[in-house]
């Protein structure tokens, strides 16, 4: 595996230094580490890093310019990964950040730093194009689903598979955590997709667009 | 000079006086009358609060003409503290001692001018009209006083000093009078030493409050920006120290580094937890962004709806995100609900909070099978009312239940 080239937005220095120094001994490249938004913008026109790290919580009001500024980096250039992280889950946040799209988005708990391996796994994940999102996230999502809805016809197992895939978890992850075979999953999941009204065409999108539907179920 | 003026103003104001004290008069007397006799109708009551509220009016009108004429300047009351509904309206109506006190200033003041009003016709026109005597007098028309015919000249200038002397008493009675009318003005048509105590200690509260929540605020974000990164980052590193370990003999120092790994990230979420009890980052972006986190957390599904134009003070805000959060929190515990609906309006200035659930009702304030003991709905009443709100419970056994609470929506 190449390293990626990152940009960490974080205001907390000790954090920052963590995570750098976390990411370069992975072998990752950290291109610039920044403390607030508009130092962001500037690295990422500079650098064009393969993946964005971005605290939601950022100077001067410390309520969401990690968030807009993540939306405002997508805006000007598509498509670059962005990995957000937050001290609280917001669903909120979480459905405004997918709305612009939801490749190579990802949105976790900080705690989830402290799993360093799961931590590292999941921004190569978003960089490479995956949907990650807090397993607190999808449990606050799932425990607001509840109401009549799309969601209402899913059954607990194909639940509990399409919150994996609102992890941004393959297949065979899926598969494993869940104790079946994988193709039990897929069988699942072309149910899932049956049930929400989704269009057989292009696999990964159609992924994108379940979370998405599940997303929305929550607000 | 100036006392001629003052002499011109002071009659000014009591022949402008006169009618509106007449109306006024008559005003508190129909108000009075007409709303005690139908106050067992459906009618008498709204009438009656509205001549009240009314009688405000005339006093503002009464004010403005001392301060005009006299210069006689006069706070105005404490605005009206108005209820929303047409039952507040009676209540906010027949409560307010302000109105009251104004419309007892309309009753006694149809005397008071009355008699100032005598005193300007007998000791000020009249005593002219003495003075006037040696110019006009004669043999076949002089003025008589019983069988005193004023017919020479020195009773004829005895009788003007009569009138000047009248004149001088004249002013001074007048004067007296109106003393006495602005005694009235003051007392009944201003603030009370009490409205001026509690607008001081309002002031002081609302600061103390606002100053309480802004530090709440600044705590949770120290603790933030400092303690809770630290611990992320400590975590991080021992999460680090783990892996590296993983391979070596050392099983005791691994134990060790797990131990402390697993210590730091549970005090992450403890903190987390406490942080977030003390100020709820999602209000930084406004009560609905907040309202909306907390309804899509709960365990019942809830609508929202939110209608705020105007933002409301901190103190205010946490109020009503702390309140809706508890009660939420009831309603799953004990309701047995299947849906639940969270409104806030506002109505004017007032912040009207409505929770409202299908569960099994019975709740009531110091109940402690519904009620958390020490706290629950108790409390709730409590919060709401540092900021000047109030909380009611309709909550029938058998349900539903609607708790309403009303708070002003600045201070």
């Amino acid at each position: 595996m190449t390293g990626l080239r990152v940009v960490i937005a974080e205001d907390s220095g000790i954090l920052r230094d963590g995570l750098s120094y976390l990411l370069a001994d992975r072998g990752h490249l950290v291109l610039a580490a920044v403390a607030d938004p508009e130092a962001l913008r500037a690295a990422v026109d500079e650098h064009r890093p393969d993946v964005a790290v971005i605290d939601i919580r950022m100077p001067p009001t410390y309520t969401d310019e990690g968030l807009r500024a993540a939306l405002a980096v997508r805006a000007a250039h598509p498509g670059t990964p962005v990995l957000l992280f937050s001290q609280y889950v917001e669903t909120r946040y979480a459905a405004q950040l997918l709305a612009g799209g939801a490749e190579g988005v990802g949105y976790l708990l900080k705690d989830r730093v402290a799993e360093v391996g799961e931590f590292v796994d999941a921004l190569t994940r978003v960089a490479g194009g995956a949907t990650v999102l807090d397993p607190e996230v999808v449990t606050q999502l799932l425990g607001a689903a509840r109401g009549p809805g799309h969601l209402a016809g899913l059954s607990e197992r194909e639940r509990a598979v399409l919150a994996l895939m609102a992890e941004g978890r393959a297949n065979v992850a899926i598969a494993s955590a869940l104790f079946l075979s994988v193709g039990a999953v897929e069988k699942h999941i072309t149910s899932i997709f049956g049930k929400l009204g989704l269009p057989p065409t292009e696999t990964d999108h159609r992924r994108v667009l379940a979370v998405l539907r599940y997303l929305q179920s929550g607000r | 000079m100036t006392r001629l003026r003052q002499l011109r103003n002071q009659v000014g104001y009591v022949l402008t006086s006169l009618p509106l004290a007449v109306v006024g008069f008559a005003y508190a007397v129909v108000t009075v009358v007409v709303g005690g006799a139908l106050a067992l109708t459906l009618l008498g009551l709204p009438l009656l609060s509205s001549g009240v509220l009314g009688a405000r009016g005339w006093g503002w009108l009464h004010r403005a003409l001392a301060r005009a004429t006299l210069g006689l300047r006069v706070a105005g009351p404490r605005p009206v503290r108005r209820r929303p509904g047409p039952v507040g309206y009676v209540r906010s109506g027949l409560g307010d001692g302000t109105g009251w006190r104004a419309l007892a200033y309309l009753i006694v003041k149809l005397p008071v001018t009355l008699v100032a009003t005598a005193v300007i016709a007998a000791f000020l026109c009249y005593p002219v009209f003495l003075l006037s005597h040696p110019l006009w007098w004669s043999q076949r028309a002089a003025l008589q006083l019983g069988d005193f015919l004023f017919d020479t000249w020195p009773r004829s200038f005895l009788l003007a000093g009569i009138g000047a002397g009248m004149l001088v008493a004249g002013t001074w009675l007048l004067r007296l009078v109106l003393l006495l009318d602005g005694l009235l003005i003051r007392g009944l048509l201003g603030p009370t030493s009490l409205d001026a105590r509690v607008d001081d200690l309002e002031e002081a509260r609302a600061l103390a409050v606002d100053d309480a929540a802004a530090l709440l605020r600044r705590i949770e974000r120290d603790l933030h920006d400092g303690t809770q990164a630290q611990l992320v980052a400590l975590a991080m590193k021992l999460g680090l120290a783990k892996e590296k370990l993983a391979g070596d003999a050392a099983p005791e120092a691994r134990a060790l580094v797990e131990t402390a790994h697993r210590d730091a990230k549970i005090a992450i979420t403890d903190l987390r937890d406490l942080a977030r009890g003390i100020h709820p980052p999602m209000l930084d972006n406004g009560l609905e962004a907040a309202l909306d986190t907390l309804v899509a957390r709960g365990a019942v599904p809830v609508q929202l709806r939110v209608e705020v134009h105007d933002r409301p003070s901190p103190a205010v805000e946490t109020t009503v995100y702390y309140c809706v959060a508890e009660l939420l929190t009831n309603v799953a515990k004990h309701a047995a609900a299947q849906r639940a609906t969270v409104e806030v309006r506002q109505l004017d200035g007032l912040l009207r909070v409505q929770v409202a659930d299908d569960g099994g009702g019975g709740a009531m304030i110091g109940k402690t099978t519904h009620a958390l003991p020490g706290g629950g709905l108790a409390g709730l009443r409590d919060r709401a009312r540092t900021v000047d709100g109030t909380m009611r419970i309709d909550s029938p056994p058998g349900g539903p239940t609607l708790v309403t609470l009303e708070l002003p929506v600045r201070r």
